[in-house]
């Protein structure tokens, strides 16, 4: 037996994560004593008509989700309970909703900082109708082998090492969350265990008080001891000793209060319960609570740490007398299943990898790129060209090469608002499109005709110099199998109007003096190509293509350079339309021209 | 529980109809002097001038002026404002009229668990206090407000009578009122006077507590609340109280002078055995502290960074029961971030560093302290089977 929280108990839960959380950490206690999940609803109205997935053993259970207590007691006709995990400003709406639903019996609220006002109605709302109000600031009630409302008990080793698997003979009634834990550790090492344990919560004025709860364990057989840790602060201890001392009690009563301290402490001191305060003429004072319970004959050890000796002690007088016998404890129990992460930690799986990476790293504390720290990488010097390096061609490169790559992208970031690229990205600008669809629009013309010959004409030049080909022989093999030269032409510029971006580049990189194979066929070309016609110049595609090639980037990382280097430029015109907050842009008809037929008559439908 | 200064105890009380004496608060001199100006009331009456400080026993520090005119009041607040007593510097002035009256009278409302209570005498000032027996009760179901019929029973079985026990009747309701809508938690009015002028009941000092927890719900509270221990609250205080306001969790930080036992314990509830045990030992508590509610590391870290600095400390108490859902391993991260910072700016030393813990993450978090020895340390670390408190006795053992 039990009391509050027993195996007919189910539950809906009112609020959000913290809620989800409290479901997930009673599925774990379901799953140990092998029974069904106890929650069967959530109220939460911002996420009414979905569901919450609560893993129970390796499964998920997926719990719906209602906008009120009425529409999940009318889907669930079982719920009896309601936890109450909302902010404390609607704590009360929801806690009342909760009370007058008839199928609710018990509301444990979780929710800290609720107006003493509010808590006082609650408990005595409940009260007028004959129901439990827990809380607020409760952590939760746990009945040892039944039941478990809220977090308390902790984690899922803390459930087994408590062993609250199955029943044990002490109650537990504590103000404090963590404490309502260590009495439970406590009476399982020195004891058989617990019964029931409840969190009454730490405020001035919880909704019910140790003497409904003791009245509770009195009547429950299986209840031989009841523990209560109390504090300093009002007068709930008091009226425990009152009610022990009234007349002969079944149960034994051993209890310890909080707050000896305060003699010697700054007046007014607060302490981590609000509760926990001393009354205007000194009543409510650890010694006056300890006194008045030693004096209605409860067993009070003289501190906390004294309390494991006097649960044993008073254990071993109920063995002796027969009341209690030893616990047979289960041959197996369920184990939780671990998670991924964990089990791969302990070595008990291994599992083939989804994808596979060689460039960059960032389960650290900052992203490594190839290895190298980014921060390290910029207190060091290194530059945006170097990131390049690392990433698209796993290398760090030289001073000289981020220097070559820096001048590429200078040269390639913008080319006005007529060409594909950027009027692609003005148009969608100018519809309202945001930035990344805005400009992906932009990237999405950079191809065959327009920016993306980089990787082509690297790669044909490098097969020229790989296969030792001479200019003619290379033409002629390009005319037979592949077409056009890529990076040869210009829509514009021809040898009499030459491109100064080209001029620039391949100025630069000879001044360097460095082994230029590729740029240098790339330019025998031309000597060539030019004489045919005027504009079959080396663009500036082409021009890039080769100097990469003989810094040696992989071809397949080339189209890449004007990708990002004009991406740039996008952004730009993006972020230039939307200050000018142009408006939606349509084709003039004068610039089409209109080839389709002339208006007809549609023939009828056949 | 949270402690409002008299100005705006007595604003809460006129805005529900209970009459107060004309006040205003200063800041300075000039401001007193320009209101002088400005208000009749400070030319024609006497006045009375107050530190406004949440300070004990004003009068004896004669920090407390009666009968002024304006310009006595005026030199008054001078010498009061700047003035240092303790931690605290006077930096307002409460000055009011002077109500003269012959009677006193006392009435005041206090939560109980049930509700409320209405307590009223007809006799105030201190001499209520020697005469306790003569303050009778009316006690109130919570959502329950007193009927006119039992408010003038209780002014009449407090020895009011003829048109006065209607009066106090009012008065009474009035401060109901007051306390029901505002969330209070307590108001006094000790002494309530019979103004001569017009014969209205006037409250003139003012204890107002309010339930802090319901600010929410009070746009108007635009005052902020006193330290409730006769001091203001330090530095770093008030920089751990700035934390707990921000995050999920709490971390609470209370400074103790002249002690040695350094508290750094988890929980609301075992932070107090924790304190006892140090007590119980002999010990002198250098804080009280806390943190609980699974808070994040960073805040934990602050929270250690200001326990490592309290001066003169020996032993710092890690102690902990067994967490429910406070995850040990995060928040010991969090401790150990901020002794290894402590450790960095040269303190720590000679300091014995003592902790016990339970929990989720739990073997995680014990390890990562134990490996702080390594690091230079004095540290000594114990799990779940070790009695919450044995870490006390242990630290403390001559």
């Amino acid at each position: 037996m039990s009391i509050l929280a027993n195996k007919d108990t189910r539950v809906v839960i009112q609020g959000g994560a913290a809620g989800v959380n409290a479901a997930r950490r009673m599925a774990e206690f379901c799953y140990l004593i092998k029974r069904p999940l106890t929650v069967e609803a959530f109220v939460y109205p911002p996420d009414a008509g979905k569901t919450n997935e609560v893993p129970y053993g390796s499964g998920l259970i997926a719990i719906p989700i209602y906008k009120t207590i009425a529409d999940a007691t009318k889907n669930h006709p079982a719920i009896n309970t309601s936890l109450v995990y909302i902010g404390a400003d609607r704590a009360m709406k929801g806690g009342m909703e909760a009370l007058d639903d008839p199928n609710i019996k018990v509301v444990s609220m979780i929710t800290e900082g609720v107006p003493e006002k509010d808590a006082k109605l609650l408990g005595a709302h409940a009260r007028k109708l004959g129901k439990v109000f827990n809380g607020p600031s409760s952590i939760g009630i746990i009945s040892a082998g039944a039941c478990r409302l809220g977090v308390i008990g902790g984690a899922f080793d803390n459930l087994v090492l408590s062993k609250l698997y199955r029943e044990g003979s002490f109650g537990v009634i504590t103000k404090s969350g963590g404490l309502s834990n260590e009495i439970i550790w406590i009476c399982s090492q020195f004891a058989d265990g617990i019964t029931t344990a409840i969190g009454i919560g730490g405020d001035a004025y919880p909704g019910t008080d140790y003497v409904s709860y003791l009245e509770m364990f009195e009547n429950d057989p299986q209840t031989k001891a009841v523990v209560i840790v109390g504090e300093m602060g009002g007068d709930l201890e008091e009226r425990a000793a009152e009610w022990y001392g009234a007349k002969k009690r079944r149960v034994k009563l051993i209890g310890v209060v909080s707050g000896f301290c305060q003699e010697s402490l700054p007046k007014g001191m607060k302490f981590g319960h609000a509760g926990a305060k001393e009354g205007m003429k000194g009543e409510g004072s650890a010694r006056s609570k300890s006194d008045a319970l030693k004096k209605a004959g409860a067993v009070v050890p003289p501190t906390f740490g004294a309390l494991g000796p006097v649960i044993k002690e008073t254990y071993q007088e109920l063995l002796k007398s027969g009341q209690v016998k030893e616990p047979v404890e289960p041959a197996v129990l369920p184990k939780l299943p671990k998670s991924v992460e964990e089990a791969m930690k302990a070595d008990e799986v291994m599992v083939a990898p989804l994808i596979r990476t060689t460039i960059s790293d960032d389960r650290g504390d900052e992203p490594c790129y190839d290895g190298y720290p980014a921060s390290e990488l910029i207190n060091k010097g290194y530059e945006i060209p170097h990131v390049i390096g690392l990433l698209w061609d796993k290398r760090l490169i030289s001073k000289q090469e981020a220097e070559i790559i820096k001048r590429i992208m200078m040269l390639s970031a913008d080319h006005g608002p007529c060409v594909s690229g950027a009027y692609a990205t003005i148009l969608a600008a100018c519809a309202g499109i945001g930035l990344s669809q805005a400009v992906a629009a932009g990237l999405i013309m950079i191809g065959p005709r327009f920016g993306g010959a980089v990787t082509d004409a690297g790669r044909w030049f490098k097969y020229a110099v790989d296969n030792k080909m001479n200019v003619d022989e290379f033409l002629a093999y390009m005319k037979k199998n592949v077409g056009p030269v890529p990076g040869i032409g210009h829509r514009v510029k021809s040898l009499r109007n030459p491109d100064k971006r080209v001029k620039e580049l391949v100025g630069y990189v000879k001044s360097l003096h460095i082994k230029t194979p590729c740029l240098d066929f790339a330019l025998a070309v031309e000597q060539v190509t030019a004489v045919k016609k005027d504009n079959l110049i080396l663009n500036v595609d082409g021009t890039m293509a080769a100097v990469l090639v003989d810094l040696g980037f992989p071809v397949d990382s080339l189209n890449g350079f004007f990708i990002l280097s004009r991406t740039i430029g996008l952004i730009g015109h993006w972020v230039d339309q939307k200050r000018q907050d142009s408006r939606l842009i349509r084709l003039f008809d004068y610039l089409v021209n209109y080839a389709a037929p002339k208006r007809r008559e549609v023939p009828p439908l056949k | 529980m949270a402690k409002v200064l008299e100005g705006p105890g007595m604003g809460l009380m006129k805005k529900w109809g209970i009459h107060v004496p004309n006040y205003v608060v200063v800041t300075s001199v000039d401001e007193l002097t320009k209101l002088g100006q400005a208000n009749d009331w400070m030319k024609t009456s006497k006045l009375v001038a107050k530190a406004h400080e949440a300070l004990g026993s004003r009068f004896k520090l004669g920090l407390v002026k009666v009968g002024l005119d304006l310009n006595s009041a005026i030199a008054a607040t001078r010498e009061m404002l700047g003035r240092q007593v303790g931690s605290i510097t006077v930096s307002q002035v409460i000055v009011s009229e002077m109500v003269p009256h012959k009677e006193e009278y006392y009435c005041a409302v206090k939560s109980t668990r049930e509700g409320s209570e209405i307590l009223v005498a007809n006799c105030g000032g201190i001499e209520v206090e020697s005469n306790w027996d003569r303050v009778k009760r009316l006690c109130l179901e919570v959502g329950q407000a007193p009927s006119a019929g039992q408010l003038e029973k209780l002014s009449k079985e407090a020895g009011f009578t003829g048109p006065l026990a209607k009066k106090m009747a009012d008065f009474s309701g009035k401060m109901f009122t007051c306390f029901d809508t505002e969330d209070a938690q307590y108001l006094e009015v000790n002494p309530v006077v019979t103004r001569e002028s017009d014969g209205e009941l006037v409250a003139l000092d003012a204890v107002t507590l309010l339930d802090g927890d319901a600010k929410f719900r009070h746009p108007d509270w635009n005052f902020q609340f006193a330290a409730e221990f006769g001091r203001s609250y330090s530095k770093d205080e008030v920089e751990v109280m700035a934390v707990d306001s921000k995050i999920k969790g709490s971390v609470k930080f209370i400074e103790i002078p002249g002690g040695d036992t350094a508290m750094l314990p988890a929980g609301g509830g075992a932070s107090v055995y924790y304190s006892d045990a140090v007590v119980a030992r002999g010990g002198k508590l250098a804080n009280y502290a806390e943190y609980s509610g699974d808070p994040p590391d960073w805040a934990v870290e602050v929270l250690t960074e200001k326990v490592c600095s309290l001066p003169g400390i020996k032993n710092i108490i890690v102690g902990g029961a067994i967490a429910n859902f406070t995850d040990v391993k995060k928040t010991f991260g969090g401790i150990i971030n901020g002794f290894r910072k402590a450790k960095g700016d040269g303190k720590l030393k000679g300091v014995k560093i003592w902790v016990r813990r339970g929990g989720p993450r739990e073997k995680e978090g014990l390890d990562a302290m134990r490996a702080l020895k390594d690091e230079g340390f004095d540290i000594n670390v114990f799990d779940r089977n070790t009695p919450l408190t044995d870490i006390v006795d242990k630290a403390l053992q001559k």
